[in-house]
């Protein structure tokens, strides 16, 4: 399948539902993780997939910190999807109703003649494969519908195509486009095509998305952030300098981090932030330590200098230089000696 | 001397049964290569192809692209009903469910609940089977003027299509809408105990801000000590008769103060004295359950699922008692169950004494009442158990027989054998 990170303008919109933010588009997520290090943690089943919890798919939820780095950085914008289906969906109107239902069956058709293409296309191979007479099948398809032909949308009796006529038919009359049963159809043809229909991943179309606010006209105010952790500072400090993080919980830190992407690389550091006069136990020092070393990685705590960053506070978008300065950390190995 | 653990050299990587492959982030390109072995537990072929840094090289880039690409395309998978097979589903914003008119495929034999003549699917229930593409829910169509007047009636068929973000926008976001419970956090554990093959109920209503105490089963058996053998009993018990005649095994009151813990007399079995010094008082297990809190909406702390496992004839009507307990726990807004919290929490689930016949540390690791506690840290799991270990019910002394060694054997040698568990 062709990549298609391409197509994501930024700045991209972030699901918040209930204050956790997550990722439908894949076209989005792919693009997060090759632009800005972000990989987050995929929740969803996949469909065909759903008796495992290896690989998980479609959405991606975001660490708030994540969302956090990347709205603070201009590159997405927080969008509130409750609002937004409560008024798109329930308030929908007919004519938008009828047009998405329209376009979903004739993605849902679309999706029916390439599945039986590639059905047929399978059984050819494995025909050919075992050396059987492939003329005999060949030539007793050419007079059943050929699958093909629905591009070229000529050959006659082809049931996917009169079925799809149809449908236009009923669905430009504009009324009742479901409630006609399909009485007119000749007799069905030996094989007649499966109707296929489509769930799917986001829901713009039918919606569009809320635009981006101007960032001319309101620079990202605390109301519309992420609200986010103690440990921030140590995530968008490491984040600065290209690592990506993954939800720490598994190694009872914050953040286990990786020089890369994690589909390549193993992770170097097992990260804890902490405030800079924070007090802790020296014991987290020496369990964070052994674990670290035990599994080959590093433990590391950091904070940061609250005094340093001068009086104004949190500056946002300009505390990425000025993270160098404010933010230290400190690695802590097992010596073993 | 220094303790085996503790150099560097003894630092093993795991043992191969106990990797979880879902604890890393796995390579997408191995995903036609994922297998179940017998036991049922998934498996990927060794792989050690993962890098520990960046080398520049265009090799790796490569790898790198093909993983993402591998990865880009399984997340780009469409769900697709087809016409045989499709599940059609209406949902239901006053409850923020949604209905099912033709029950069709096996999930309805562990999902569901059929009331008014239709089946309705709890908002998890739905969000699931969405998203493992196995339904097809609409968005109750809003009538137009013209269409409130007639008397058409819409047909599933009418309803925009609901996708996936607005499934989630839906089940998990307009649920407190409702007055519903059901987080995010609580989902993801709900659907990955149900990819994992569990079957999952919800534990009583959610409506009240926890379960119900659990009382014992009246005439319940006391507590599964192992009793010496009859002979050794009958004995004990003559012995202790004729040599304590008048002595309550509990020590008064005033020997507490001044002493002394053992009178002087005839004693003929150490148990009996053990008894005597046995001077600080534990929880009494015989008591009914009580809590120690005021019922509290905001306390996060209760059982949100019962689990079961697979197999036999499950039925969805008469599931029986759950083989696991589950609380879910967000891991960024909760911190450590106070002990208050966590009494509460275990009176809530049922008396599960260990088998009589099991060694002391497995009773003691079993304990008396258990729950699971699932700690989601955005989107990822733990489950940790707890268990209340009854160390006053599995008295050293009365321990007949000895504990079974570790394959160790030696008598020397089987010290330490048990560390760091």
């Amino acid at each position: 399948m062709a990549t298609t990170s391409g197509t994501v303008t930024e700045p991209f919109p972030i699901s918040r539902v209930l204050n956790r933010f997550l990722l439908f588009d894949v076209d989005a997520i792919s693009h997060a993780r090759r632009a800005h290090n972000i990989c987050g943690v995929l929740i969803g089943t996949i469909p065909n997939l759903s008796q495992q919890n290896v690989f998980l798919g479609v959405p991606l939820e975001l660490m708030p910190e994540e969302a956090r780095v990347l709205v603070e950085e201009g590159h997405a914008y927080i969008v509130d999807d409750v609002d937004v289906h409560q008024r798109g969906f329930t308030e929908m109107s007919r004519e938008v109703r009828l047009q998405f239902v329209r376009e979903m069956d004739e993605q849902g058709m679309q999706k029916a003649v390439e599945n039986r293409n590639r059905l047929e296309e399978n059984s050819r191979q494995a025909l050919k494969k075992k050396g059987l007479n492939i003329k005999d099948k060949i030539a007793g398809k050419s007079s059943s519908p050929d699958p093909r032909a629905v591009s070229g949308g000529s050959v006659e009796g082809n049931p996917a195509k009169e079925g799809k006529e149809e449908e236009h038919g009923v669905g430009e009359d504009g009324e009742a486009l479901f409630d006609q049963p399909r009485a007119t159809v000749v007799p069905p043809p030996a094989k007649k095509l499966d109707k296929h229909y489509i769930t799917p991943a986001t829901s713009y179309p039918p919606l569009s998305a809320p635009s981006p606010p101007s960032p001319a006209f309101s620079p990202p105010s605390d109301l519309n952030l992420p609200t986010v952790p103690r440990s921030y500072p140590l995530f968008r400090y490491m984040h600065s300098h290209g690592y990506f993080s993954m939800p720490g919980l598994r190694f009872g830190c914050h953040y286990s981090i990786y020089p890369g992407d994690p589909l390549r690389f193993h992770s170097h550091f097992l990260a804890t932030g902490m405030g800079w006069d924070e007090e802790f136990e020296l014991l987290d020092i020496v369990g964070g330590g052994r674990l670290g070393t035990g599994v080959k990685k590093a433990y590391l705590i950091g904070g940061e200098d609250i005094s340093l960053k001068g009086t104004s506070g949190e500056i946002l978008g300009e505390a990425d230089e000025k993270d160098a300065e404010t933010v230290r950390p400190f690695c802590i190995e097992w010596a073993g000696f | 001397m220094a303790d085996e653990d503790e150099e560097l050299s003894h630092l093993r990587g795991p043992e191969p049964a106990d990797i979880d492959l879902s604890d890393e982030t796995q390579d997408f390109l191995f995903l036609d290569k994922l297998s179940s072995d017998a036991n049922g537990a998934l498996s990927l072929p060794k792989r050690g192809t993962k890098d520990f840094e960046s080398h520049e090289t265009q090799l790796q880039l490569d790898t790198l692209e093909a993983s993402r690409q591998a990865m880009h395309g399984v997340l780009s998978w469409t769900r697709v009903h087809t016409e045989k097979n499709r599940i059609l589903a209406m949902y239901h914003p006053e409850s923020n469910m949604a209905y099912v008119d033709k029950v069709k495929t096996q999930h309805f034999l562990t999902m569901g609940r059929a009331k008014g003549g239709k089946e309705w699917l709890l908002p998890e229930e739905v969000l699931f089977l969405l998203e493992r593409g196995s339904l097809d829910c609409r968005w109750p169509p809003k009538p137009s003027e013209e269409e409130k007047d007639s008397d058409y009636k819409f047909t599933m068929e009418d309803g925009a299509p609901m996708s996936l973000q607005g499934a989630y926008a839906a089940f998990i976001g307009f649920e407190a809408g409702v007055g519903g419970k059901l987080t995010l956090e609580m989902y993801n554990v709900y659907a990955g105990l149900k990819r994992s093959g569990y079957n999952v109920y919800r534990t009583g209503s959610w409506d009240d801000d926890r379960a119900a105490l659990q009382l014992p089963a009246t005439g319940s058996k006391k507590g599964g000590n192992a009793k010496p053998g009859y002979w050794t009993r009958f004995f004990a018990e003559i012995w202790r008769r004729i040599s304590s005649v008048g002595v309550n095994t509990q020590v008064p009151t005033e020997n507490l103060r001044f002493g002394p813990l053992v009178k002087p007399g005839l004693y003929r079995s150490y148990a009996d004295i053990y008894r005597l010094l046995q001077i600080i008082p534990t929880q009494d297990r015989g008591a009914p359950p009580t809590f120690m809190l005021e019922s509290d909406p905001s306390n996060p702390f209760r059982v949100h699922f019962d689990v079961y496992k697979t197999g036999g004839s499950f039925k969805k009507s008469n599931r029986g008692p759950p083989d696991f307990r589950i609380a879910v726990i967000n891991a960024r807004e909760s911190s450590v169950p106070t002990a208050a919290q966590l009494n509460d929490l275990l009176v809530t689930t049922p008396h599960d004494p260990p088998k009589a016949t099991d060694n002391l540390y497995k009773k003691l690791k079993h304990g008396q009442r258990n729950v699971v506690l699932a700690v989601v840290d955005n989107g990822v799991p733990s489950y940790i158990r707890v268990a209340e270990a009854a160390f006053s019910e599995e008295k050293l002394y009365e321990r007949t027989g000895r504990a079974p060694r570790g394959k160790g054997g030696g008598r020397g040698r089987g010290r330490g054998r048990g560390r760091g568990r």
